[in-house]
């Protein structure tokens, strides 16, 4: 069990389990699980499949629970939490960029993009505004109306991140955001993400396969079998 | 509040726009639920339809009398003095009278007779009805519609129109045989598509010595003072206990023969109609299961930016409600193109023709509407609720 302890985490996990239960078999994940994550920081979780990456990513959205253990984010203890609280939760202080980009096939960039903005109390002319805020920061200025079925990967990955971020939330998962691209366009979102933390102080937790992705975060933790193995503070 | 109506109409939307990925199995939803409406309203507008056709026929301000117990005209029987007596009562027992203080009152018979077309040589049974001339103006929305009125004691008769037009040979001037005598058309009639333009009819004398029926009465049809004097009229038939008289209004008369009948159709229809909607209940709970397997990831996905329940659950349900609201509105459309208007016969309860039209009024467009709609609810509550449990972690390892 590796425990990363600093001041004031934003995100610190204490005690957590994990196992999936299939009729008689259980696969345990994680048994006792540690971990501790300071705002503003870009850490990298790399391991062999079936380490539990996706498992503690999933734990960390409110997607999943936790057999037992505390989860807490921001203050918040989202163990404490029901389902509907956590959707809440979500909606106000988390985005996430899937390995597939998760893009709705049947909507426009930019209506991709507004999707978390509709969960809150916001205008419609100032939705636009920050949709098209957002896709100019991502690159795709002027390409709000084009269906994302009709771009490339790096191109969907970034409509995907620009609907990460563009309800302004503190904590972004990345779930392999490089893992079904060419290096060129997985070096242009690296370098987003790299700007989106370095310059408007996003924490980030990326899972990844890829050591050249792992480099572009402050710090990378291995995970193997449900523990972390070792920890590498990187230069930011 | 705002916020989760927004993320339930954006979920609608995305939903609905991802239907022609879908295309052909939605398809067949909304087929087996058009298919489900036709049959049910192809039953109720029959079931409908005779019944407007008879009851059509019935005023509650015309009583009339049979004998014998029965309650068919055909096998009614009033002994020829007691009809007499009960046309020399008049007013004490509720009958109108007319300017010259006589009764307003029709002796009548009604003959089964075998009309034969030349393409139709095995001959259809049709009613020939024996009246007096009060009998035409006892009748309500009774008009002559061409030709002129019967002579008194002429083999001549009136048409129906509803026979008029099913039939070509019972154009005025023809003349027909009916039973033993050769009869003239002299005109025809409307009644509001009622059962009564399902008959012919002659005078009372010509009818009766036709037949060898002279002296005979079947029925007698009298003019109320109002509709409430049937009851004086079915107490003093008391005193013909012998006869086993029964007084009815025209309309209760229609309505009970009208009303077996028409249970009779609704009975076979709604046990078919249902087997059937049970069937494409089971279609559509399929179709919403593939509906929901194909939008598995989209559902997590927005799931996971942290969209509610309700939205999957509210888009998943409205999907099925729009599809079979589309399945019935195509199967309300073809059954009002192909039935509505659509004219046929049956057995009448005189054992003649009875012509009808079947009828797809709104009664039998909002039940069979509800059925169709109800087969998408029932069919999607499923796939909804599993929509809104959908395990989001779980679907988007599916998705990886």
């Amino acid at each position: 069990m590796t425990t990363l302890k600093t001041e004031s985490p934003f995100i610190a996990l204490s005690g957590v389990s994990k196992t999936y239960r299939t009729g008689n078999e259980s696969l345990p994940i994680f048994t006792n699980l540690d971990m501790t994550i300071q705002g503003g920081d870009f850490v990298a979780v790399m391991g062999p499949s079936g380490s539990g990456k996706s498992t503690l990513l999933n734990l960390l959205a409110g997607i999943d629970h936790a057999d037992t253990g505390d989860i807490q984010i921001a203050g918040q203890r989202l163990d404490h939490m029901g389902e509907a609280a956590r959707a809440a939760w979500r909606a106000h202080h988390l985005g996430i960029v899937f390995q597939f980009y998760n893009l709705l096939p049947m909507l426009t960039a930019a209506e991709n993009v507004e999707l978390p903005l509709l969960l809150k109390p916001i205008p419609a002319s100032v939705r636009r505004e920050r949709v098209a805020k957002v896709l100019d920061l991502v690159g795709l200025g002027g390409r709000g109306k084009q269906n994302p079925t009709r771009m490339s990967g790096g191109q969907q990955q970034r409509v995907s991140i620009a609907r990460a971020i563009v309800a302004d939330p503190s904590l972004l998962l990345c779930d392999e955001p490089t893992g079904d691209l060419d290096r060129k366009s997985a070096d242009d979102v690296l370098a987003m993400l790299g700007y989106l933390n370095r310059e408007l102080g996003k924490t980030i937790v990326m899972v990844t396969h890829d050591p050249e992705a792992a480099n572009a975060a402050n710090r990378t933790l291995h995970l193997d079998k449900g523990v972390f193995v070792e920890n590498e503070q990187v230069a930011a | 509040m705002m916020a989760s109506i927004r993320q339930t109409m954006a979920m609608s939307r995305a939903t609905l726009l991802s239907v022609p990925r879908r295309m052909a199995i939605s398809l067949s939803m909304v087929g087996s639920i058009m298919l489900v409406v036709c049959v049910l309203s192809g039953f109720l507008s029959m079931a409908r339809g005779f019944e407007i056709t008879l009851q059509s026929a019935g005023s509650p301000d015309v009583a009339v009398i049979l004998g014998g117990g029965t309650r068919e005209e055909v096998n009614s029987e009033i002994p020829p003095d007691i009809a007499r007596s009960i046309m020399a009562k008049g007013n004490d027992i509720g009958v109108l009278r007319n300017a010259s203080g006589t009764p307003i009152l029709s002796r009548e018979l009604v003959v089964p007779v075998e009309y034969r077309t030349q393409l139709d040589t095995a001959g259809t049974t049709l009613a020939l009805r024996g009246m007096e001339a009060s009998g035409l103006t006892i009748r309500s929305g009774v008009t002559l519609s061409s030709g002129r009125l019967v002579s008194s004691g002429a083999r001549e008769i009136l048409v129906g129109e509803q026979l008029a037009t099913k039939y070509p040979g019972l154009d005025i001037g023809n003349d027909i045989r009916l039973g033993p005598v050769v009869w003239t058309v002299v005109g025809h009639f409307s009644a509001g598509g009622s059962a009564f333009e399902s008959e012919i009819w002659g005078g009372f004398d010509a009818v009766a010595s036709a037949f060898n029926r002279v002296g005979e009465v079947q029925s007698l049809r009298l003019k109320l003072t109002e509709p409430t004097a049937i009851d004086r009229l079915k107490l003093s038939m008391s005193e013909f206990a012998d006869a086993q008289l029964m007084a009815f209004t025209e309309a209760d008369l229609y309505a009970g023969q009208s009303e077996a009948t028409a249970q009779l159709i609704r009975m076979f229809g709604w046990p078919i109609s249902l087997l059937m909607a049970i069937g494409a209940t089971a279609g559509a709970l399929n179709t919403m299961m593939s509906s929901l397997s194909d939008r598995t990831v989209e559902i997590a996905t927005v799931r996971a930016l942290g969209f509610n329940r309700f939205s999957a659950f509210f888009s998943t349900w409205l999907e099925a409600f729009l599809l079979s609201a589309v399945g019935a509105s195509l199967g309300l459309t073809l059954s009002w193109l192909a039935l509505n208007g659509w004219q046929t016969s049956t057995m009448g309860a005189n054992g003649a023709q009875m012509a009808f039209r079947f009828v797809v009024n709104a009664d039998v467009m909002t039940i069979t509407a509800l059925v169709g709609v109800a087969i998408g609810g029932v069919g999607g509550a499923l796939p909804a609720f599993a929509a809104a449990r959908l395990p989001v972690a779980t679907a988007l390892r599916a998705r990886g």
